[in-house]
């Protein structure tokens, strides 16, 4: 039973269990076990509305922009100025591209786990994140190489140190430059969505779970609801704050790979 | 007066990156990281000459003790 259906019902199954982040299929023809659910339904409503909202922004650019388009410029501009230029210097206006995208995709993603009636981000599976990562490992390490052929290893794994010490050093370097980085980046996003989730369920869960036990708790189901709402604002701060981690530890891994030595 | 120069605006394109850029997350990692990875092979260690935990006693504390010294060398000065 999802989280939204057991509100519903009003006799709650409190505490809430990692088999409410697994939803059923959506698809009213198809059976229980399609895989068409809310989740992939949401993906694909974060691509179309990237597509279309970018493409309708940017269809007819004026010099004095209309509100659309001074959306679509701020973000791009955000992430091509504050991330990528900052980040990696002036080689990065090239990967602005791909860092607005990625910056914008997993903020929408992660936006659907506090919009009504959604209320769980895509992200909370951690599939997404994976994905997400895997994409930035293998970028940053393309580009170390393609840049310094295989001195990239040397500076990859060869820290500035007396020669003693490197077989000590080198496997500390390996370990957390190509197994620990992607591991944390899809672990940080799936974990701060999937805690939100987590955490508007029990609040949510619970007032009704207090209220159905006994009536006197009243005021304090109205409080735990209360903090629903307030929890929603601050998981709208973590939301924003997410995607931008995201996308800074990328262009950071990116700099790394690019540049000259240590 | 010399008030006729533009002001002089920092010049981005030749700063370095942003030193704050993600350093916390490298120095947790090389700590974590060395504790782990010279555990690891002092459990290794461990199992293979039949000690019980000595050997991954001693590495944690070279790991950790290497990655403070990554992190003064990586991030420091």
């Amino acid at each position: 039973m999802t989280g939204q259906t057991a509100v519903l019902a009003a006799d709650v199954p409190f505490p809430p269990s990692v088999g409410d982040f697994y939803l059923p299929s959506i698809v009213p023809w198809g059976g229980h076990d399609s895989w068409f659910t809310k989740i992939t339904l949401m993906l694909w409503l974060s691509v179309a509305i990237l597509i279309i909202f970018f493409l309708v922004a940017y269809r007819k650019p004026q010099l004095v922009p209309d509100k659309k388009q001074w959306l679509a410029e701020s973000i791009y501009g955000f992430v091509r100025n504050n991330i990528a230029v900052e980040m990696i210097g002036k080689e990065g206006v090239r990967f602005a591209p791909y860092l607005a995208t990625l910056f914008s995709f997993i903020f929408m993603m992660n936006l659907w786990g506090i919009i009504p009636f959604f209320q769980i981000s895509p992200n909370s599976h951690i599939a997404f994140p994976i994905i997400l990562a895997l994409i930035s490992w293998v970028m940053f390490i393309y580009l170390g190489f393609k840049k310094h052929g295989i001195g990239y290893l040397k500076i990859a794994l060869v820290p500035p140190a007396p020669w003693f010490i490197l077989p000590i050093l080198v496997p500390i370097e390996f370990f957390s430059n190509f197994i620990v980085r992607p591991f944390s980046l899809a672990i940080r996003l799936f974990a701060n969505m999937f805690a939100g989730h987590m955490l508007l369920l029990v609040f949510t869960l619970g007032g009704f779970a207090m209220i159905n036990a006994n009536l006197w708790l009243a005021p304090v189901s109205v409080l735990s609801w209360l903090m629903t709402i307030a929890l929603t604002f601050l998981d709208f701060a973590i939301i924003a704050l997410q995607a931008y981690v995201f996308t800074v530890l990328t262009a950071s891994y990116i700099q790394g790979s690019l540049a000259e030595g240590h | 007066m010399a008030g006729q120069q533009p002001p002089s605006e920092p010049r981005k394109d030749d700063e370095p990156p942003a030193p704050n850029s993600g350093g916390g997350y490298v120095a947790i990692s090389y700590l974590i990281g060395g504790m782990v990875v010279w555990g690891g092979i002092g459990w290794l260690v461990d199992h293979w000459l039949g000690t019980k935990g000595i050997a991954m006693g001693i590495g944690a504390v070279i790991g950790g003790a290497a990655g403070v010294y990554l992190i003064a060398r990586r991030l420091g000065a």
